[in-house]
């Protein structure tokens, strides 16, 4: 809570920065705009519960709004605040900060912003939420995971970034450096697989992150491949029963090694990583509980373009934790073909369907008794944007 | 009953109208469109590869110049044919693309304007401003740009 008012009060300030220029301005000139999306999702599935909805029934527990108020007050000045009503299962239903920020863009190459901000790591970290400028019903779980997702969105600090020319031969190097606090509430998704074995994180888990990125447009038109770092040591209180303790993360360090190629109606991805990390929960005059993990995930992408408003897509999403005992718990493959309908500029409609062997992620104990091996999960999602 | 000979001719005859129908079906018309900016705007000409980086958000002003700002038309067949030919992205994948900037808190979306008249009406007044119209319409107070 005293991080949400910490990036209010720097909206405040970045407005308060701006004053001598608003107050001869009509709000028109503020270029003050209101958006926002909003989601339905329909998921079935032949055999596990995914994500705590109980989709072997088929399930609509999956929910979004979105409203985004931005505004321009200078050219090189923006301020912006969005917000997020997420019901997933039971893993959330809430009402969120997605990000709250200033942000000042000196020229090409350098510019800042402050606040809740975006993590830039990875592909499509930043943009893993947006649903109406994805294809896909679900992006490759193996590194997007759902009930991960706010565990990596944003963070409390702030954001260098720019753009540096290399000239016509080389194309061009996009950077972007990051620092500052990680957040995670008490009931975020994330904790889940915690939450299975009994314990609770009463305050949820904060500590501090940084990192960077490099993306180099290459001189091939519609090419670029790019990489990054993400650091953290998270921590926070834990319960076990009546017992209380700590959960603590080891420091680790998360690379990232990504490109995409676009090219008129075709887009190829792909992306790999490595998550090495051991949580340690100890409890006073009780146990502790270690849950060691090392993950390689990776996953490649492609869509096509088919008619004006139809797009579809294929992708393997490939994750395996090493730390696991061998089986299907230790791994996860899936096959997932998707489609695109855009009604109009507004209304979108897509659907999805999934071939997925193993059960590493997405699925919880608490809904499925028993996990079988494999599943296949068809997917429906309706959208509106504005 | 056809010989082979005839045959082989009536093949290659289909073939060849497959060809020139795909021809002419492909043909696209010249542009019908023009790139309009503010007269504060120094460029008197700009690369496809700098209109394309502003109208999607990739950079906000042309190599060594001032920051410039898009403006787009809603819909029809102008602002089709400019994000075709300039930006080389149909509509929905225009507009996904800025969606992706917006709600992720990397930029703001562009003013978007229902006529050329009311395009050439917020260019003219506003410095900085570019945007595109048909190539027949009025565009008093504002200057055209060159597309290399």
């Amino acid at each position: 809570m005293t991080r949400s008012r910490i990036a209010v009060a720097l909206l405040v300030l970045g407005c308060l920065l701006a004053r001598p220029s608003v107050q001869a301005q009509s709000l028109d000139d503020l270029n003050l705009e209101v958006h926002g999306y909003a989601t339905q999702g329909f998921i079935y599935t032949t055999q596990n519960n995914w994500n705590t909805m109980n989709t072997s029934d088929g399930s609509a527990a999956w929910t979004e709004a979105v409203l985004n108020i931005s505004a321009r007050p200078q050219p090189r000045l923006r301020v912006g605040v969005q917000g997020r009503y997420l019901l997933l299962g039971y893993l959330t239903n809430a009402i969120t900060l997605d990000w709250a920020q200033a942000d000042y863009k000196l020229n090409e190459r350098f510019g800042f912003r402050a606040g809740k901000v975006k993590t830039p790591i990875g592909l499509l970290n930043e943009t893993q939420d947006i649903d109406p400028a994805q294809l896909w019903v679900l992006l490759p779980q193996s590194i997007y995971a759902l009930a991960n997702r706010n565990s990596t969105l944003a963070h409390y600090g702030g954001v260098l970034y720019g753009t540096l020319p290399l000239g016509e031969a080389f194309g061009e190097l996009q950077y972007r450096g990051y620092g500052g606090q990680r957040v995670l509430s008490s009931d975020d998704a994330v904790f889940q697989t915690v939450r299975d074995k009994g314990i609770t994180l009463p305050n949820g888990a904060t500590g501090p992150m940084y990192g960077g990125t490099l993306r180099w447009q290459t001189p091939l038109r519609g090419l670029m491949v790019g990489a990054s770092e993400d650091s953290e040591h998270t921590s926070g209180a834990a319960m076990l029963g009546a017992l209380s303790g700590t959960l603590k993360a080891t420091h680790f360090y998360e690379p990232y090694f990504y490109g995409i190629y676009e090219v008129k109606k075709l887009m190829v991805g792909g992306e790999y990583t490595r998550q090495a990390l051991q949580k340690t929960t100890s409890f006073v005059g009780g146990p502790t509980i270690f849950i060691p993990k090392d993950q390689r995930a990776w996953y490649m992408m492609a869509s096509y373009k088919l008619l004006q408003r139809l797009t579809g897509g294929i992708y393997y999403s490939d994750s395996l934790d090493r730390q696991l005992p061998v089986g299907p718990a230790r791994y996860q493959k899936d096959w997932a073909l998707s489609a695109r309908y855009d009604l109009n500029t507004f209304l979108y409609l897509k659907t999805e369907q999934h071939w997925i062997d193993g059960t590493e992620l997405g699925y919880s104990t608490s809904d499925n008794a028993v996990l079988l091996p494999d599943t296949r999960m068809t997917a429906f999602k309706i959208g509106v944007s504005f | 009953m056809k010989t082979i000979g005839e045959t082989l001719m009536s093949f290659r005859f289909s073939l060849l109208s497959l060809a020139m129908a795909g021809a002419l079906f492909g043909l696209k018309a010249p542009a019908q469109v023009l790139v309009i900016a503010n007269p504060s705007v120094i460029a008197v000409d700009v690369s496809k590869s700098d209109l394309r980086d502003v109208f999607t958000g990739a950079s906000s002003s042309f190599k060594g110049a001032a920051q410039v700002t898009p403006v787009l038309l809603k819909q029809g067949a102008v602002n089709e044919d400019f994000l075709d030919l300039y930006v080389g992205k149909s509509d929905s994948a225009f507009r996904a693309t800025w969606r992706s900037l917006l709600f992720s808190g990397q930029g703001v979306l562009p003013k978007t304007l229902g006529s050329d008249a009311a395009v050439v009406e917020y260019v003219s007044h506003t410095p900085g401003a570019i945007g595109y119209i048909a190539k027949n319409s009025p565009h008093e107070g504002v200057k055209t740009l060159i597309v290399r």
